[in-house]
């Protein structure tokens, strides 16, 4: 790590329509070195990162590169000064293969496939990456997808990369690679800037930490000088550790059992869910810990209707002692079961719709609506009811979803849900992608949920909030759930024993 | 609407509804341990049934003979007792399966209730007194002996029945028929019976005119046997026998069945049992069981120990287990007298006691 700033911006403000996303901001990177950018949902990380890599052109204030002044007019054009940027939303062409899309713009005037799908394969091998470059990108999952951006950014050579949460959809296993990427690639004398949520992972692998709050610098520091509380501080102007994810050591007492809502036997679908068998019970959280890929994504949405479980001896799922199957996610939902999906960008919300609109919209699907009619004053009120239950921040509630930070977006997943009066409520990673202030709200929103009565399962790849929040812990592998923990006996040692082995 | 026969056509040939060959995974508060299997080790007693607390002390049956726990009170019957049942005033009713149901009272007189119908009373699996004048008596099968259970199972028996004794006069009502099997009854706190109903892996409310109110509990992963009252205000449910999907499959194996039972020795049949391990020709050993000389923690098993403590809503709470290659296995009664739970183990020939006083969990 040399002292040479490779990028540096001086005084940088963003604004759009007036207002500003960053103010004043001053950030250096110097040449192999790890910098990891931290802050809430909505502190203006990815605008910075943005700026970097001309996706956005900053409103005032001058960006650096090797010295120089530059005014990049678009990502391509970074990319080839050598600044690339994985982004956190993948911008892989899906109807190509893997290795289309690592070679994608540097084709030759005959592209030969065979080649390519080598050079590809000891490419990826090269970075210890599993991916198999003749597969589509539509048939690859996030993690995959996430992994095959990476190699892109690598492959292009780039002197500075930027990774925006590229560790949210990867496997511990896949982590560990990343890492061991990483510092590979810092060993090259590639500069790294790394956006992540994940407060562990900055603080192991950055060399420095700079953090932001609502669109303006805080500190910029060693990543030595740094400790969690001290990061977390920074980022909210408080400190939340406690309320996060408990005191070390300290055990929370389980919720009792309450009747039994819905029972699995032996479940099956194609290769993902293999004979699973659990039960689900009222007044409680039901935490479900497993490695990507080990079914419980797709267990519940066959519980919620989204997917069909094997039409030959698929197994049964009985609802209050009823056995049910559904084609369609709207009968599950009369029967109050819903579920709140891990990529809510994809399938939690209309982007284009407003926080009213999509809201009522679930009223209406789950037909509890007041009126025959569709009512625009009933949409406005339940539109105010929930901002204010969930605390929606927002401008007001005509505003886009697109448009608000992630923590938002997934409250108003969640709000979403909750119009239509569950008994049984399953969040899929329910804080993905969401700020830790915003972690601390959804975390008490699910809690209270459980006090209400209701059946919670949590689905979810972080074991602190897991443990955090669960009453029992299922433990699932390789399409099943292997294990049962009660609150008390649950570890994250056991957990992720259980998860592995 | 598909009508009953073409949806049951079709869940046959898919292998759904009715026609799923699946069982209860055994979790929540009926997660597996080995409080039963490593509790301390009690009085070996030859198969003992029914366990009843009378004036002061604890009494179970063991064949034809009723012992007390303490040693002092020991008294044979005639035939092999089937049922027993104390009233609070010192009635003590005993059911066995050559005279029926006898009433002691606590001077040593006995009395022998008339029997309504020739033999009805012969399959006697449990009873409880509501007051001093009134007896409910469950009868397991009008069809098969009390030994012969695992036939009257896989015959698919609904001949079971609940009946009404009244004591003054000896007269006996039957309230509800063509239960499967009926194979305990307590009384809930509103006055109704509550009765596990084997064959049908659940327990039934049915109110004292025979109305059958509705199932407290279904689905359960094992045959529920005896139930009795915890000092919690909830219930003890012994569960004699556990479901696999092996027996259900044979359950759901008509022809296959039939030859079973016409040409293998019933002690090894595919069925549920209350002991295993016993003869080398059982049909589940070898690899099925055992790994590498260990018993599989997965390894199935026809026969298992398990007792449920039930709370007031018949909201499972919590449960001890005896599980594959225990010998604690076959509960068939649990009584819980000052924070110790006594529990008969009819597979295993031991009486155990637990402490269950502190409210773990």
């Amino acid at each position: 790590m040399s002292m040479q700033p490779i990028l540096e911006l001086k005084n940088v403000t963003k604004e759009f329509h007036g207002v500003a996303a960053l103010r004043d901001v001053n950030f250096t990177l110097l040449a192999g070195e790890v910098h990891s950018l931290l802050g809430e949902n909505g502190a203006g990380k990815s605008t910075l990162t943005k700026i970097m890599a001309g996706v956005h052109a900053a409103t005032s204030g001058e960006v650096l590169f090797n010295g120089r002044k530059l005014t990049f007019t678009s990502p391509a054009e970074a990319l080839r000064n050598g600044i690339a940027m994985v982004f956190q939303e993948t911008s892989l062409v899906p109807s190509l293969t893997v290795a289309q899309n690592l070679y994608l713009g540097k084709e030759n005037f005959l592209n030969r496939l065979r080649g390519i799908y080598i050079s590809a394969q000891q490419f990826l091998q090269s970075l210890n990456f599993g991916v198999d470059p003749t597969m589509y990108v539509s048939q690859l999952g996030a993690a995959q997808k996430q992994m095959v951006e990476i190699a892109r950014a690598v492959h292009h050579k780039a002197r500075v990369i930027i990774f925006d949460e590229p560790t949210a959809t990867l496997t511990p296993e896949e982590k560990h690679h990343f890492f061991a990427l990483i510092q590979r690639l810092k060993k090259d004398g590639v500069s790294i800037v790394f956006i992540t949520h994940a407060l562990e992972e900055a603080l192991a692998i950055s060399d420095r930490i700079t953090v932001l709050r609502d669109g303006q610098h805080v500190v910029t520091d060693d990543a030595r000088n740094f400790s969690r509380d001290k990061v977390i501080s920074a980022m909210v102007g408080r400190t939340l550790s406690t309320e996060l994810y408990g005191r070390p050591g300290e055990k929370r007492k389980a919720r009792p059992y309450g009747a039994k809502v819905l029972s699995v036997q032996n479940l099956s679908m194609g290769k993902m869910v293999r004979n699973t068998s659990f039960s689900i019970y009222a007044g409680q959280i039901t935490g479900i810990f497993g490695l990507i890929g080990s079914g419980r994504t797709e267990t519940a949405k066959i519980i919620a209707g989204v997917m069909k479980r094997d039409a030959f001896h698929g197994g049964e799922i009985r609802l209050e002692g009823r056995s049910v199957r559904y084609r369609t996610p709207r009968p599950a939902v009369k029967d109050g079961i819903v579920y709140v999906t891990e990529d809510r960008k994809l399938e939690g919300f209309f982007e284009t719709k407003s926080i009213a609109e999509n809201i009522y919209l679930n009223l209406l699907g789950a037909d509890l609506n007041a009126r025959t009619l569709v009512s625009h004053a009933e949409m406005i009120a339940l539109a105010e009811e929930w901002t204010k239950k969930l605390n929606v921040r927002a401008i007001d509630s005509s505003a886009r979803v697109i448009e608000l930070s992630g923590g938002n977006q997934q409250k108003v997943v969640i709000a979403r849900s909750l119009v239509q009066r569950p008994k049984l409520i399953i969040f899929d990673e329910p804080t993905r992608g969401v700020d830790v202030g915003a972690i601390a709200e959804l975390h008490r929103v699910i809690d209270g949920l459980a006090d209400a009565g209701l059946a919670v399962v949590v689905i979810s790849s972080y074991l602190p909030e897991v443990l955090k929040l669960s009453d029992r812990v299922l433990v699932s592998r390789q399409g099943r759930i292997v294990e049962e923990f009660s609150a008390d006996e649950a570890t994250e040692e056991k957990v992720l024993y259980a998860a592995v082995h | 609407m598909r009508s009953e026969a073409i949806q049951g056509f079709i869940d046959r040939l898919l292998g759904r509804g009715q026609a799923a060959v699946t069982v209860p995974p055994l979790d929540g508060a009926l997660k597996p341990n080995n409080v039963l299997e490593e509790a301390a080790a009690g009085l070996a007693v030859t198969a003992p049934d029914n366990l009843v607390e009378w004036s002061g002390r604890l009494l179970f049956s063991s064949g034809s003979r009723i012992h007390s726990t303490d040693g002092r009170t020991r008294f044979d019957v005639r035939g092999a007792v089937t049922a027993m049942a104390s009233s609070p005033g010192g009635l003590l009713a005993v059911a066995t399966d050559a005279e029926g149901i006898s009433i002691k009272r606590l001077d040593g007189s006995l009395t022998r209730l008339t029997r309504p119908e020739a033999s009805a009373f012969d399959c006697t699996t449990a009873m409880v007194f509501a007051g001093e004048r009134t007896l409910f008596a469950c009868v397991g099968s009008a069809e098969n002996p009390i030994d012969r259970w695992t036939h009257d199972l896989l015959e698919g028996g609904r001949t079971g029945s609940l009946w009404r004794i009244d004591l003054d006069s000896g007269d006996a009502t039957s309230l509800t028929t063509g239960l499967a099997f009926p194979n305990g009854v307590v009384l809930a706190a509103d006055g109704d019976c509550i009765v596990s109903e084997s064959w049908q892996k659940r327990l039934i409310k049915i109110s004292t005119t025979g109305a059958v109110s509705g199932q407290v509990i279904e689905d359960l992963p094992g045959y529920p046997g005896r139930l009795s009252h915890s000092a919690r205000g909830g219930y003890w449910l012994s569960v004699f026998a556990p479901r696999s999907q092996l027996i259900e499959f044979v359950l759901r194996e008509p022809a296959y069945r039939r030859a079973m039972m016409s040409e293998v020795d019933p002690a090894l049949w595919i069925a549920p049992a209350l002991s295993t391990g016993k003869s080398v020709l059982e049909p589940m050993q070898g690899g099925a069981l055992k790994q590498m000389g260990l018993l599989k923690p997965w390894a199935p098993t026809q026969s298992y120990g398990l007792v449920v403590e039930l709370n007031a809503a018949f909201v499972p709470v919590r449960s001890m287990h005896s599980r594959a290659g225990g010998k604690r296995h076959g509960i068939t009664s649990a009584v819980e007298r000052a924070g110790t739970l006594w529990v008969t183990s009819k597979g295993g020939d031991e009486l155990v006691a637990l402490d269950v006083s502190d409210k773990a969990e």
